[in-house]
């Protein structure tokens, strides 16, 4: 279930969809973090205005970006922090080798950053002899397995608990069998205890960077952030540009929608703030671009840089729910990663992985437009000539049909027909990997437009 | 730094026009705090201890100690049974850290810890936490709460709110994942 850069959406759709009582499984988990979500925000009556507030400050925040970043730097000096800037992943992985070259770390714990996953930062670590333990519990997971995270928040949501429980009984020698999430989570405090306490660094992603103060906010249920950065002598903290709030009045609107939004909790259990090394120690803040300034200058899809990652646009998309974060071939699934992983799909396809019901605008808590993002980036896949296959071929006939009135309702009428009297085993392989397990619709008898005619023009 | 430049003169390249700062004025819910409070923070598995004094908390420190377990205390008035150790690391086998929180957040449950020694994994990695805090610093929503928070440059602090939790396994709810098992607030 590996990322694979030139399978389709559609085709690792198709694999996930083979197995039906799972795909039923993983939309009703995730519908279930939706249901919170809503309890959550209805319990809060100034919800809404929270939303308009989140989106102008995120706003604020990105039209004055160069100003906030250098404030944000500046205050991070003055409180003894290192500041890194870092063009790319490459640059980025580059910055962190050094410094924990400089210090000769053997091991590095960190805790969960989307961020170090864009960058490839594992592998370029590992590959110079640095040993990487990821710390939350779902991340520890899909690096044992071997895998990408298939959610922002909660990344191993699409392993069931009999597959985690056989995973650790061979990785970290937990009774063959036993599939207790108690038990279960127990077993890995125990195993990730010792790795905290042996570790040399410890690197965390941020959920907000205050500008005014010089600090970083990071966010965990699990207390893994903490526990790491709060043991070694160095922590590290990596950052996209778009992480930046103004003041400590910005980061507590987002704190009161982030955690809502997510998992339905009123706050995440730790929200830590980080203005300053520990006795003795070192901080560092590695600010990254890595794309983010080019999508800055296209007015649509730079609102996508207004997302704090709460997940709830992955828990209410119908697309997502049904195929799987591992469906994407981008590092981030769901609606926002399309929006911000629209521009280096080389499969030409994820913005179609939506239905554009637009579900995901309206429970984003920054409003940030989705819907329109990846609408756009259908245009500018077109645009570019990099219509999907299939598409490709028909969508400039659409082109013509759309045109022409006459032959567009001759081919609806078509295509009716062909509903009616072809048999599904003809029809479907033009349906796409999705018909596959789908029942194609029941051709309605007669069009809106015949009805039209018949009823209202005489 | 050519990075630094860079990211720099490319932001200049926006296309956003800019936006105000828009103003955050959302009237607090003043009604009844210790009892939201109390709500919430039972939703994130933390339990309170209304009309708390430190003579109580001392004896719930006694009764600990009496069962054999390591109690730290950060709190003046309250003795534990252990004193900081040299490195945050001998830290490990605390069963009870008791540490003064700064303020507690009605609408969420959450309470504000600032660092109060060198080392500053205490309240995360102690088997349980208590933390006693004063009613009067006792804030409506979160607004209220940035504004009074301390944050020494150079220093740390973290709104926990109950026990470290996951759900990270089919999404069933498990308290106590790598910070603290259990949270009990005093509230004083
Ligand atoms: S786009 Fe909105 S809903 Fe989706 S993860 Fe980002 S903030 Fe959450």
């Amino acid at each position: 279930m590996s990322h694979s850069s030139s399978a389709t959406h559609a085709q690792q759709a198709e694999i996930f969809c083979r197995d039906e009582s799972r795909v039923d499984w993983h939309s009703k988990a995730l519908w279930l973090m939706r249901e919170k979500r809503d309890r959550a925000a209805g319990s809060i009556p100034e919800w809404e205005q929270l939303r308009q507030l989140g989106s102008e400050i995120k706003l604020h925040t990105l039209t004055n970006l160069a100003d906030l970043l250098q404030q944000f730097e500046a205050n991070c000096q003055a409180n003894g922090i290192q500041v890194h800037w870092a063009r790319d992943g490459k640059e980025h992985n580059q910055i962190v080798h050094e410094i924990l070259a400089r210090h000769q770390v053997k091991k590095l714990v960190k805790s969960k950053s989307m961020l170090t996953e864009e960058c490839h930062m594992n592998p370029y670590l590992e590959e110079r002899g640095i040993e990487v333990i990821d710390t939350d519990l779902g991340e520890r997971i899909i690096q044992l397995a071997g895998q990408p995270p298939s959610h922002i928040v909660v990344p191993a949501i699409h392993m069931k608990k009999e597959e985690v429980g056989d995973l650790f009984h061979e990785k970290i020698g937990t009774e063959a069998g036993a599939s207790d999430p108690t038990y279960l989570t127990r077993a890995a405090r125990q195993h990730l205890r010792e790795q905290f306490l042996s570790a040399d660094a410890a690197m965390t992603g941020v959920n907000m960077a205050v500008a005014d103060k010089g600090a970083v906010v990071v966010c965990t249920n699990e207390g893994n952030a903490d526990m790491g950065v709060n043991l070694p002598a160095v922590q590290l903290h990596s950052m996209g540009i778009d992480k930046i709030v103004p003041n400590l009045d910005s980061a507590a609107v987002l704190l009161r929608m982030l955690a809502r939004n997510a998992t339905g909790q009123p706050v995440t259990t730790y929200s830590s703030m980080y203005r300053g090394p520990k006795a003795g120690g070192e901080m560092h803040v590695i600010i990254v671009d890595n794309g983010r300034t080019a999508m800055l200058q296209d007015k649509i899809l730079a609102e996508s840089l207004k997302c704090i990652r709460c997940g709830g646009c992955l828990n209410t998309c119908p697309v997502y729910r049904r195929s799987g974060g591992h469906s994407y071939s981008y590092t981030i699934p769901g609606p926002i990663g399309i929006a911000v992983g629209g521009s280096k799909d080389d499969t030409n396809s994820i913005p179609w992985a939506c239905t554009l019901c637009a579900s995901c605008s309206g429970v984003c808590p920054t409003k940030v437009p989705l819907d329109k993002i990846i609408h756009h980036h259908r245009r500018l896949k077109a645009e570019a000539g990099q219509l999907p296959y299939g598409k490709a071929n028909y969508m400039p006939l659409v082109g013509k049909l759309m045109g022409s009135q006459t032959a567009f309702n001759c081919s609806m009428s078509m295509a009716r027909g062909a509903l009616k009297i072809l048999p599904g085993s003809l029809l479907k392989p033009f349906a796409g990997a999705w018909g596959k397990y789908r029942e194609l619709p029941v051709a309605p008898k007669s069009s809106f437009e015949h009805w039209y005619k018949n009823n209202r023009s005489e | 730094m050519p990075g630094r430049n860079e990211i720099l003169s490319a932001l200049a390249k926006s296309a956003l026009d800019k936006q105000p700062m828009p103003v955050i004025d959302i009237a607090p819910n003043m009604q009844d705090l210790t009892g939201q409070f109390e709500t919430n923070l039972a939703m994130v598995a933390g339990t309170l201890h209304r009309d708390a004094t430190l003579e109580l908390v001392q004896e719930k420190v006694n009764s600990l100690i009496a069962e054999g377990l390591q109690v730290l205390s950060l709190v003046e008035g309250v003795t534990g049974n252990r004193t900081l150790p040299a490195t945050p690391h001998e830290l490990k086998d605390i069963d009870y850290a008791v540490i003064s929180g700064e303020l507690a957040v009605a609408e969420n449950g959450a309470i504000w810890v600032t660092e109060q020694h060198q080392h500053r994994v205490t309240p995360f990695i102690c088997e349980n936490l208590l933390l006693v805090v004063a009613e009067e610093d006792l804030v409506a929503n979160m607004h209220q709460a940035v504004t009074k928070l301390t944050l020494e440059s150079g220093s740390c602090g973290a709104f926990i709110a109950g026990p470290s939790k996951t759900a990270d396994i089919e999404q069933s709810l498990v308290v106590g994942a790598h910070g603290a098992c259990s949270l009990g607030v005093y509230l004083v």
